[in-house]
């Protein structure tokens, strides 16, 4: 079950409202990080959470039983290890 | 003189910023005009030295800008010494990389000056256009927007502004990045994968725990989700 983690700081806020906007993904919180789980994988469009480079090539803190497959201009994609 | 009252214990963390950074340079004319005449950094110290010591030390010239907040940027300049290195190869005055090195290494290293907000880095922006060392590249990072160039020598000079304080959580975070990092470089191939993969494991185990220790903080952040 692909799982990741996103601190939550100003940046990331478009990470988290895009994933928050997914039914098939759950938000909840563990300390000041929001942990995204998911069955399916984890897929965020980049151009819909409007980061800029920096910010979104550094948006991931953590992955659990997890692997990113795709992380580039388009798409974060984050599959089952 | 104590600034503490006897027996009040003193922090840990005492030091106080940077007394200076010392580099070598071969070219004093142009780094004086860089750092004196065009952004206007005092020369605040200086020791002409004779050379000494067991090694056949030169005579030098050692000599200190001011950079702001009491640091000082230093340099030396070493008589009848000339740069080391192929001089046509990736670099600055102290070393010559090898021929190819990638740009990112090189500019890995290098020194950041902050400025207190856009109306100070534009104007330093407007110096360094004005004069021999235009800025190379203005960049908006996460929380920090930067002007770059490199100095006579070679050295890459940053001047930043914070977009935003820093906050408690990201300090939290940087710990648990540098705690995953030591423990995936002390193993075989390290990676990033390793690295979130392991930072994963730091943040269930501590990050509950630290948030719990926030005062106010739980409140205020349900609110952004």
């Amino acid at each position: 079950m692909p799982r990741m983690y996103v601190l939550q700081v100003p940046e990331n806020q478009g990470v988290l409202d895009v994933a928050q906007q997914d039914a098939g993904l759950a938000l909840d919180q563990v300390g000041p990080y929001v942990r995204i789980t998911s069955a399916a994988p984890i897929v965020i469009d980049r151009r819909a959470t409007g980061c800029r480079h920096a910010v979104w090539y550094s948006a991931v803190a953590g992955l659990e039983n997890s692997v990113i497959t795709q992380h580039d201009k388009d798409a974060l994609r984050v599959e089952a290890r | 003189m104590s600034r503490n009252s006897p027996g009040q214990a003193r922090p840990v963390h005492r030091v106080r910023g940077v007394d200076h950074a010392a580099f070598p340079t071969f070219d004093p004319n142009a780094t004086v005009r860089f750092y004196r005449d065009v952004l206007k950094f005092p020369i605040v110290h200086s020791i002409c030295a004779a050379g000494w010591g067991p090694e056949r030390h030169p005579d030098f010239i050692h000599f200190f800008f001011d950079i702001g907040g009491g640091d000082r940027l230093a340099f030396f300049y070493y008589f009848g010494w000339s740069p080391q290195g192929d001089q046509t190869a990736p670099g600055d005055a102290w070393a010559r990389l090898p021929h190819g090195t990638p740009e990112f290494f090189k500019n890995s290293r290098h020194i950041a000056l902050n400025v207190q907000d856009e109306e100070d880095l534009l104007e330093y922006r407007r110096r360094l256009d004005e004069s021999e060392w235009p800025v190379e590249m203005q960049v908006m990072h996460e929380t920090i927007e930067s002007i770059y160039t490199h100095d006579p020598n070679g050295y890459m000079l940053e001047i930043t502004r914070q977009l935003r304080p820093v906050t408690p959580q990201e300090d939290l975070d940087a710990q648990l990045t540098i705690a995953a990092l030591c423990d995936v470089t002390a193993g075989p191939a390290p990676s990033m994968d390793k690295l979130l993969t392991r930072k994963a494991e730091l943040i269930v185990e501590h990050a509950a725990a630290w948030e719990a220790e926030q005062p106010g903080r739980r409140e205020a952040q349900r609110e952004l989700i």
